[in-house]
């Protein structure tokens, strides 16, 4: 049995082609079902709805064999005991710094500077501003990062940016791209080694599939 | 709200987060494995060393890499002001006794058996405080020493009572000749070899584009030649021909022949390339999400303490190999009644000696204790004390 550990929304909508082209179809929708295991066409492959953050930890554990994680969850978790092979190139965004509109960012970076950065991605924004050169002192927020240089929590913050409305609407405006953001077919070590058998093709038809869909 | 010191008084018995007691009847494993283990290692010759708990940190990371500078638990010293740490392997230390005391010209075979604690998990499943026991043979550098120790490797597996283990074999000397060869920085091996380690292969493909070809290519194809022995064959085809290249890949060749526990060779198996210098090699059992044994070749290590020395050993954690092995250790015990019999005393001394476990029946009231274990029980029959099945 090869399970594989993903999150509802984004990554499962768009990780469907690909499970479809190595022929696995989901037998329900996690929308719709309250279901956290779910079952495939394939009797020895099932699929486990998980929270974004937690997939490199039920991967890491064993406790799936396979998952799907952005990069950004990825870089988080540290990735001890993961391999991650293959870029899935799906829900595609990008980690970027924000400020306030009219923030002078590029005068507040300099080296040797301090600032407040409100983010989520407290290890990306560590090594982000450690390799700049610059001291932050950062704040763990869960969401609604967009608010923290509004009411003066944060001079800037990091976050994912897909489109850029959410910015816009709040008045704030993209001022560094720290790394692009996809999906990544991640896979446990000892599963790799194991079971290899099983693994395997699942490795090569996600991977044909990314190819030829470029 | 109840006072503070009523809150710390039950909280007495809390250990620190992944140390542990072990109770009795996994400590009667632990124990018993670690008899028969080195005893395994005794009759072929490994002699058995006992390195201290702690020392200067000097001396317990020279030659390491930087992952167990940062699992080893560090202090003053208040004899001298040093800095000391608990030793989290136990290989460097053994490593440092064959260099600097035993001395020898010749070949050295030790083995050792003893706690370590580590400040971080090595791996989530494990505990903070492993009972480390390995062999390490000294002083040989071709094939056959690597032989030995696979095999004494393999055996140990089979007196731990594990099944359908798989070998899983690599050899950094691939990854090191081909950044040799290529006379690239520092960093950027580093930087490969965290990709490698992760089988990233889009990380591996940035980092390798400035690379001339050969290199290149070679080092992109790594993370997919892993599989069976067949892989050294494609191995053959998309590495350059270096010699060290050729000489890792007929090594590898020698040690997947074995048959008695399946073997698979992965050449993006990168594991300890700070101090491995060959052959590296990890077990992977179903059900465990890590390797349960790790070994390799490590010929510099000892160069640190004055002479470099080849060397070729492997390690597990006997706690673990208690927990997953299928070795059970039931033995009954023989309840004797509490009497000043001399007869009696007689008999019991007799069975102790041969191995039997009999337990003075001190309640005498039928209450489950100790005696809970014991499927016989002796009575006076006839004139006689016998045993016989409760």
């Amino acid at each position: 049995m090869i399970t594989i550990a993903l999150s509802k929304g984004r990554i499962f909508e768009e990780t469907l082609p690909l499970l479809a082209a190595a022929g696995i179809t989901p037998l329900e929708d996690p929308e719709t079902s309250r279901k956290l295991i779910i079952d495939t066409n394939r009797s020895d492959v099932r699929l486990i709805i998980v929270r974004a953050s937690d997939t490199p930890t039920y991967v890491q554990y064993g406790a799936a064999e396979l998952g799907i994680t952005g990069k950004d969850t990825l870089l988080e978790h540290g990735g001890t005991g993961l391999y991650q092979p293959i870029d899935l190139g799906i829900a595609s965004c990008r980690m970027m710094v924000a400020v306030k509109e009219g923030f002078d960012y590029a005068n507040a970076v300099k080296q040797g500077a301090r600032l407040r950065i409100a983010t989520k991605y407290i290890q990306i924004a560590r090594e982000h501003f450690a390799v700049k050169g610059v001291h932050v002192d950062l704040i763990k927020l869960y969401g609604s990062m967009e608010l923290a240089p509004l009411v003066g929590l944060a001079d800037a913050i990091v976050d994912l940016v897909s489109t850029g409305k959410t910015l816009q609407a709040n008045n704030l405006r993209a001022v560094e791209e720290i790394l692009p953001i996809s999906a990544r077919l991640i896979v446990n070590q000892a599963a790799l080694k194991l079971k290899r058998a099983a693994v395997q093709p699942l490795l090569e038809a996600f991977s044909h599939a990314v190819a030829n869909r470029v | 709200m109840p006072p503070v010191t009523l809150i710390s008084s039950m909280r007495n018995w809390l250990l620190p987060e992944n140390i542990e007691d072990i109770l009795p009847p996994e400590a009667q494993r632990i124990e018993a494995l670690r008899a028969r283990l080195l005893e395994l290692y005794r009759v072929h010759g490994y002699r058995l060393v006992m390195p201290p708990l702690l020392e200067y940190l000097e001396s317990l990371l020279t030659g390491t890499g930087e992952d167990l500078d940062l699992r080893t638990f560090k202090f003053v010293d208040q004899l001298s002001g040093r800095m000391m740490g608990i030793r989290a392997d136990i290989t460097p230390q053994v490593a440092r006794i064959d260099a600097h005391l035993l001395n020898q010209n010749g070949i050295t075979r030790l083995c050792y058996c003893g706690s370590i604690l580590h400040t971080q998990l090595r791996t989530q499943t494990a505990t903070r405080e492993p009972l480390q026991i390995g062999a390490e043979i000294f002083g040989h550098a071709g094939i056959e020493s690597d032989l030995e120790i696979q095999s004494l490797l393999l055996k140990s597996l089979t007196i731990c009572g594990v099944k359908d283990a798989r070998l899983d074999i690599g050899h950094v000397a691939i990854f090191r000749s081909l950044c040799k060869g290529s006379g690239m920085p520092h960093t950027l091996e580093v930087d490969l070899y965290s990709a490698l380690d992760a089988k990233d292969n889009p990380k591996l493909e940035i980092l390798t584009k400035d690379l001339e070809t050969n290199t290149r290519d070679a080092l992109r194809q790594l993370p997919s030649l892993y599989g069976d022995r067949s892989i050294l064959r494609d191995a053959e085809k998309v590495l350059p021909d270096y010699p060290e290249i050729r000489s890792a890949l007929s090594d590898l060749d020698r040690l997947s022949r074995d048959p008695e526990f399946p073997v698979s060779i992965d050449l993006a198996d990168l594991r300890g390339y700070n101090y491995h210098t060959g052959i590296v090699f990890s077990a992977y059992v179903p059900g465990q999400p890590n390797a349960v044994a790790l070994g390799g070749r490590y010929d510099e290590v000892g160069e640190a303490f004055g002479r470099a020395r080849p060397a070729s050993g492997f390690s597990i954690d006997l706690r673990e190999m208690a927990r997953i092995g299928s070795v059970t250790m039931e033995q009954g015990a023989i309840l004797a009644p509490c009497s000043d019999d001399e007869n009696l005393s007689f008999v019991i001394e007799e069975l102790r000696n041969n191995h039997e476990v009999v337990i003075r029946d001190l309640s005498g009231n039928g209450q489950l204790g100790d005696e809970s274990g014991c499927d016989r029980e002796l009575a006076l029959l006839e004139g006689k004390w016998q045993v016989i099945m409760r």
